[in-house]
């Protein structure tokens, strides 16, 4: 007996010394706790790396969901979109579909999301509601999309509806200036198409560096200095069609401020609503 | 009865603190392998690992210490901080926590927060416990100063350690060797051109001498002839314009070369120094 | 004190944090770049003829008389560059415009966008009449390339 022991504590000591990496630490069971402690240490990567090698031997759709949420920490959204999918059959299925709609929406491919959000079968129960007010917000921010202000305005409480009134309205009625019309207004006065486009200063300008010329070239055909006479032409005429062209590309340049801070507003109050509230601490705790 | 008992004992006390001790040290040997091989990511993984299991926390300052300094090599300085700064909580004697805290500055100066490493360097100097240390503290004083471009209060930290210090004479010759910007400032002041010789750009001196004997001409030949409205558009429009770009030349030529020179002895750290570096 | 110091410890973990999003292996050190952070050197990156009329301008007249552009980048380069991406003509049209902005008397009291090197930042992109080019350019941001 006594010498059976002390073979197996021999031989025991020995495998584990000659192996170059400790066993006891590499089983099943540490990678996942030791998975989970680098998870709660915002150690992500390592920790999907060990959570995949405890996966490879058993399987727990907790895990799953837990490597899936790592990858969405991660940014990786459409492998994490991907492996919450893996997960709709499962005990933590409405979890997960609703976790798939956020991690469909960080990806940032909005048509995608909103083509999601038609299958049936990928939408929560119980989560409903916070998926529908994205789908009908993230209609703004379509370039170019009809909007039904009753579908915009129906899924939010009456709180919210004065600033999303603000943004429907916003939406179809951008102000935006047209570029042909700031071009025409500066080829009838130099400099009133940049003022349009909001800004005065260079209109003004524009307005200022036209008439000079154009006064110089005035002048100087009536004192019969023909070269300079010419010249000044010559320069009125390049800097007046400098300015059309200008003002046409001012417009444009303000309307893309326009859309630039619309889509910025949209983002911000959408983030402010923090429309997916659920965050899964149970881990960390 | 009594002999299985004994084993069984036996057993126990080996399983308890035998073999999880062997466990660690294999686990460290294995994660150094990893550090030395220069598989950083791994051997972060790894001495992590290490830190986790080990519950009687006698492998915490060395996995935190080589954690640390995995991250300085992949440069990840704010996280390769942090984890020296826990090396340093977790240290048990004071050399370790010595070590650990010249790193953090070491990692400062990767990172470019010099200001920093000052600061932690006159901390550091406070309790110091020989002249080696002293002198340590002066060594990355000097390089705290060359990364930022200041050479001559880097040669001064290095001469503080030894007068003939390798790095010392390196420091001095850049200090000697750059030019002085005021200076060219000023001789263009006086005679425009002279800035650009001074840094050995002939060809723009002699333009910008051209244009400022040109237009200088013109305008004085105007007041001459009593144009006065054609001296003072020439003079103030291109006369002046030309004078003041040929001060703002020289200026742009003597940093320009200033920062060639140090980006020379920069290069020189980089690849032929053999000291140790951060 | 032991509390507070391990809240001190908590957060500086927090804040300085860097997330690893994949496996890296070492990063070269390269002393150089200490320096080089605050060269603003105009580059050079164009070839073909108004590269060298641009580089015959520069040493002949734009280097030598002094700094007077408020923009990035400098109205030749402006110039430049916008033949570069569209035609001549349009170029022409583009610098006579960036001209008027240049002389703006009331330059001062709009804000512009910043580069980094402090001058206003006014790229070709933003004129060229292409819709899909356009970058909004913030005024209270600083850019750089």
């Amino acid at each position: 007996m006594l010498k059976i022991c002390i073979i197996i504590i021999f031989t025991q000591g020995l495998i584990s010394a000659q192996s170059i990496k400790p066993n006891n630490f590499f089983v099943p069971e540490n990678r996942k706790s030791f998975g989970h402690y680098l998870y709660c240490e915002k150690d992500y990567l390592r920790s999907v790396a060990e959570l995949r090698e405890f996966l490879k031997t058993e399987s727990d759709d907790t895990l799953r969901f837990q490597i899936a949420k790592a990858l969405q920490n991660l940014g990786k959204y459409s492998e994490s979109a991907d492996n919450f999918k893996t997960l709709f059959f499962s005990s933590l299925r409405e979890e997960a579909k609703t976790e798939y709609f956020r991690s469909k929406y960080q990806t940032g491919n909005l048509s995608d999301f909103n083509f999601n959000t038609k299958i049936n079968s990928y939408l929560p129960n119980n989560n409903l509601n916070q998926i529908s007010q994205l789908t009908a917000v993230s209609m703004l921010l379509y370039e170019d999309g009809k909007i039904d202000s009753h579908q915009l305005m129906n899924e939010f409480p009456d709180s919210l509806k004065p600033p999303l009134k603000n943004f429907y309205l916003r939406k179809i009625d951008p102000g935006f200036k047209s570029p042909t019309s700031a071009a025409i207004m500066s080829a009838i006065i130099p400099g009133m198409g940049k003022i349009y486009a909001d800004e005065v200063g260079d209109g003004i300008t524009a307005f200022l560096a036209v008439g000079l010329l154009s006064f110089l070239a005035y002048d100087n055909f009536r004192a019969d200095h023909d070269f300079r006479a010419w010249l000044f032409t010559g320069l009125a005429a390049y800097f007046y069609a400098g300015n059309i062209y200008g003002s046409a590309a001012a417009a444009q340049y303000y309307n893309a401020g326009i859309r630039f801070n619309f889509k910025n507003d949209v983002e911000v109050f959408i983030n402010r609503q923090n429309l997916f509230l659920s965050d899964y601490d149970f881990w960390c705790r | 009865m009594k002999s299985s008992i004994k084993i069984f004992l036996l057993l126990t006390i080996y399983l308890k603190i035998v073999l999880p001790q062997t466990d660690l040290h294999m686990q460290f040997d294995y994660a150094k392998t990893l550090y030395d091989e220069e598989s950083y990511f791994d051997a972060v993984t790894e001495f992590k690992r290490l830190a986790y299991f080990d519950s009687s926390k006698i492998f915490s300052f060395p996995s935190n210490f080589y954690i640390g300094s995995s991250y300085k090599y992949g440069g990840f300085f704010d996280n390769a901080i942090t984890y020296f700064k826990r090396a340093e909580i977790n240290s048990n004697i004071d050399d370790e926590k010595y070590e650990a805290e010249i790193e953090i500055i070491k990692t400062n100066l990767l990172r470019g927060t010099f200001e920093q490493a000052l600061v932690l360097l006159k901390n550091l100097e406070m309790n110091i416990k020989s002249t080696q240390q002293l002198d340590d503290i002066n060594y990355w004083r000097g390089w705290t100063y060359m990364l930022s471009d200041e050479w001559g209060s880097a040669a001064q930290h290095f001469a503080r350690i030894d007068y003939n210090h390798p790095l010392k004479l390196l420091c001095s010759n850049v200090e000697d060797d750059k030019y002085s910007v005021t200076f060219a400032k000023l001789i263009s002041y006086i005679l425009p051109g002279f800035g650009q010789f001074y840094t050995g750009e002939y060809l723009s001196g002699l333009m910008s001498l051209g244009w400022n004997v040109l237009w200088g001409y013109v305008t004085l030949e105007s007041f001459a002839e009593d144009r006065v409205f054609d001296g003072i558009a020439v003079g103030s429009l291109l006369w002046l314009r030309f004078y003041r770009g040929n001060i703002q030349n020289a200026e742009k030529f003597a940093k320009q070369k200033n920062i060639e020179i140090a980006a020379k002895a920069l290069e020189y750290l980089n690849s032929k120094y053999q000291g140790i570096k951060p | 004190m032991i509390k507070s110091f391990m809240i001190f410890i908590f957060f500086s973990v927090i804040i300085f944090s860097q997330v690893e999003t994949e496996r890296w292996g070492k990063a070269e050190v390269n002393y150089v770049n200490f320096i080089k952070h605050n060269n603003h050197a105009a580059k050079s990156h164009s070839n073909g003829i108004f590269s060298y009329i641009r580089d015959f301008y520069g040493f002949t007249f734009s280097d030598l008389d002094g700094d007077n552009c408020p923009f990035y980048p400098s109205c030749s380069v402006f110039f430049v560059e916008s033949v570069e991406q569209t035609n001549l003509f349009k170029g022409a049209l583009m610098f006579a415009d960036r001209f008027t902005r240049d002389s703006n008397i009331l330059k001062s009291l709009k804000v512009y966008p910043r580069y980094s090197s402090g001058k206003y930042y006014d790229p070709v992109v933003n004129y060229t009449l292409d819709n899909s080019k356009i970058i909004y350019l913030h005024h209270e941001k600083i850019y750089d390339e």
